[in-house]
């Protein structure tokens, strides 16, 4: 064995790769349960690459034969169900995870100097996601997957100038059809590779700022513990009870995600009384919707998922440890859940009366929060500080607030 | 990080018992969790439900064959005439001898996979037997290998005789 | 917590419990009722004897046609559109396809009155293309409850035919969870023996 390892570490530096980044990588040893958000994504996009292999084993992307050909998964193939279930579980479960370590993220400051490129590659990676799921959703072919497919490609319609023309070649039709089925089903088995990249320069990203952690301060090397075995236990932990959920909905509950129009195959004659997306888009479609205009409702929802990207910037304040010494921000943080639990509501619904007025006061809420913070996080920083600080949170702030004044 | 630590995660090689407990049930289940993948990529129940086929052999005239899929298989059904089935009795075949006795249900009727035993080629039928194209092997209108590369007759899918003119092939 | 995980369990194990000489029963009214004019595509004859119906009884229904063949409807779709104006749906996902599954089909079907025009109308779907089958606007108090039986009946075995792997998945979904509570204490314990280390 050790002669194997030697014949390795002569040619590929393997034990130095686990060493560095596992048995001896420094890991914050305060780090909560909220940290462990970063490895159940990778995991859940292990088992939908998994599964959707598998799937694509059996499944035919082709308009007269997709829906029957999902049918046939579920009721023929050995298991099928159970695979498919697990896929389209995946998905949701996928989209529960990122958004709790993007809360993480904000709620703790993570995206702060000198994280920014990894908060970035985080909000690539949350891109690519959301187009993977959204061309996943057209395969089953069902009402739902059609008609959403084809309200949201008609969003590029607000494209100037060249509008049309875009709506048509991404559809490679005049409608959702035969051909965008093909490409979507194309660009969703090659996506998911393409986040498996991106995860891997998040995690070299992620490897050279290490953690950040709860108390906001850098941590003495006596608090720094290895990420192997005390984090990989605790992760796989973490990775059990969010199996035990997940499989409850997967076994139990497996339609908890499925729309019923989704049993109805795709027809372009007929659009379902109410289309809805997927739960994950809901607070964004809200916000398209909340907004009157075409061009204004596809920049407003661009804008609000585009928006976590300046957050290093828009965040001045130089009081280290995210929400936990900053009671502004964390009522901001708060509000702004709130808000998109109310927004994702206002989604699920048809927009009508006193739910319309809701969806637009949560719409202004939403980017109020991020245009406010600039101005918010500089005034709070002086009010924190004039009332004091725990020793050590006060030094860093200082220090930080010293040498940026240094470069001035 | 401190020098306790670091001895800390060096300890980690000694398995405990519950280590080791915890790790072997992962591994189960990690095991079991393959099953039903691999499952997935054996016949489906639809594939299987068409296991047998059923064939009137009514419409076969002495001297003619027909081929039928059987799992997706061709399979040769022949009326054997008279002097084909003298012929075929009075000899044993060549490299892998067997009676033609022991071929047939009924001596007029010949029902073989008509997957060369080489290679997996079709036979193309030709006045003695059959030819296979890929490779030259030669089989004799008992399905027996007579030269050429094959190792093997051709092989004897399960079947019986439904009625005097119906063929179920699939089942014994 | 692990008291929240048993209250799901239990809360599952109430599920696909619909007794099998009802679904028998159901399969009965599909197919002599229903496949008059409604297609069952995604079920096939010998799905049936999943149900418990004997080789017989499936033979019977079938006639003809192959025992691995899908429940087609009795009617050539065009001679359907010439007659309703739409070709009724089949029936497979219908328990699925509606909000309300089985409950809502044995509305639809039990719904039938004669509106004050003295027109054929359903409560549970106004504007409703299918004539009244089983006559419930015509029936008497027995007749009714009768009718009620035959649309229990058939939701269940539509409900059934919507998700035919639901038994299979329950149980074993009971085993799978029951695995994962037991890894998970087990992770649980090492991972507090592990962090006794740094104590």
């Amino acid at each position: 064995m050790n002669k194997i390892v030697a014949w390795i570490d002569a040619r590929f530096p393997l034990t130095y790769f686990i060493k560095h980044e596992l048995t001896d990588y420094p890991t914050p040893r305060n780090l909560s349960y909220w940290w462990g958000f970063g490895f159940l994504a990778g995991i859940v996009l292990v088992i939908q690459i998994v599964t959707g292999i598998f799937l694509a084993m059996h499944y035919k992307p082709d308009s007269s034969l997709a829906f029957d050909s999902i049918q046939h998964i579920m009721r023929e193939v050995n298991y099928g169900w159970l695979i498919r279930y697990l896929h389209s579980t995946g998905a949701s479960a996928f989209f529960a995870v990122i958004y709790t370590h993007m809360a993480r993220t904000l709620y703790y400051g993570s995206y702060r100097r000198p994280r920014e490129l990894l908060w970035w590659t985080g909000q690539g990676l949350l891109l690519l996601m959301m187009a993977t799921a959204f061309m996943g959703y057209l395969l089953p072919w069902g009402q739902m997957s059609y008609w959403g497919a084809q309200v949201i490609t008609s969003l590029f319609k607000a494209t100037p100038v060249y509008g049309e023309e875009i709506v048509t070649w991404l559809r490679g039709g005049f409608t959702v059809d035969d051909p965008t089925l093909t490409r979507f089903f194309s660009l969703h088995y090659l996506f998911p590779f393409l986040i498996f990249g991106a995860v891997v320069i998040h995690l070299v990203a992620l490897h050279t700022v290490r953690s950040s952690n709860p108390s906001g301060i850098n941590l003495a090397d006596k608090d720094n513990i290895p990420f192997h075995p005390y984090f990989t236990i605790k992760d796989l932990f973490g990775l059990g009870i969010f199996m035990i959920g997940y499989l409850l909905i997967v076994f139990f509950k497996p339609d908890l995600f499925i729309e019923a129009a989704n049993n109805i195959p795709a027809n372009p004659m007929q659009t379902p009384a109410h289309i809805v997306p997927e739960w994950y888009f809901l607070p964004f479609y809200a916000i398209l919707r909340a907004v009157p205009d075409l061009a204004g409702g596809v920049v407003a929802m661009a804008i609000s998922v585009l928006i976590f990207a300046a957050m290093p910037y828009l965040d001045r304040s130089r009081i280290t440890g995210g929400a936990r010494y900053r009671p502004l921000y964390r009522t901001m943080f708060y509000v702004f859940v709130i808000d998109i639990f109310v927004l994702g509501y206002v989604g699920a619904h048809p927009p009508t009366g006193t739910l319309k007025a809701v969806g637009e006061v949560c719409t202004t809420i939403y980017f109020l929060i991020f245009l406010l913070l600039p101005f918010v996080s500089r005034w709070e920083e002086k009010f924190v500080l004039a009332r004091g600080l725990p020793p050590a949170v006060e030094a860093m702030a200082r220090k930080e607030i010293a040498e940026a004044e240094g470069n001035v | 990080m401190s020098e306790e630590n670091i001895k800390d995660g060096a300890d980690l090689s000694r398995r405990d018992f519950l280590g080791t407990v915890t790790a072997g049930v992962a591994a189960a289940g990690v095991a079991a969790a393959c099953v039903p993948f691999v499952s997935s990529m054996n016949p489906s129940s639809d594939v299987l439900a068409k296991a047998t086929t059923e064939i009137d052999i009514s419409s076969i005239p002495p001297g003619e064959d027909r081929t039928v899929p059987w799992q997706g298989k061709p399979v040769f059904v022949v009326h054997r005439t008279a002097e084909q089935i003298s012929a075929m009795r009075a000899s044993r075949g060549g490299k892998d001898p067997e009676e033609d006795g022991k071929r047939v249900k009924k001596p007029e009727w010949l029902v073989v996979v008509g997957i060369c035993t080489h290679l997996g080629c079709v036979p193309n039928k030709s006045a003695n037997g059959w030819l296979c194209p890929c490779h030259g092997s030669i089989y004799d209108n008992s399905g027996r290998i007579i030269s050429g590369p094959a190792p093997r007759n051709l092989d004897l899918p399960p079947y019986h005789f439904v009625s005097e003119n119906k063929i179920l092939i699939g089942k014994a | 917590m692990f008291k929240f995980l048993g209250f799901c369990l239990m809360a599952t194990v109430g599920l696909a419990h619909a007794d099998e000489a009802q679904l028998k029963r159901g399969a009965h009214v599909a197919v002599e009722v229903c496949s008059a004019c409604h297609s069952l595509k995604y079920i096939k004859y010998n799905d049936l004897m999943k149900l418990g119906l004997t080789r017989a009884e499936v033979d019977a229904m079938r006639g003809d046609k192959d025992i691995g063949g899908p429940l087609l409807s009795q009617m050539a779709p065009n001679d359907e559109l010439g007659m309703f104006g739409i070709v009724p749906p089949d029936l497979s996902l219908m328990a699925k396809a509606r909000e309300g599954g089985a409950v809502y089909i044995h509305d639809v079907i039990t719904g039938f009155y004669t509106d004050a025009r003295g027109q054929s109308a359903n409560h549970a779907f106004p504007g409703i293309k299918m004539p009244d089958v089983l006559m419930v606007a015509q029936a008497d108090a027995a007749g009714k409850k009768e009718i009620d039986q035959k649309a229990n009946d058939v939701s269940a075995f539509l409900e059934w035919a919507s998700d035919p792997q639901a038994q299979e998945r329950t149980s074993l979904g009971r085993y799978v969870i029951g695995y994962f509570v037991f890894l998970t204490l087990l992770l649980y314990f090492l991972k507090k023996k592990i962090w006794r280390r740094l104590d």
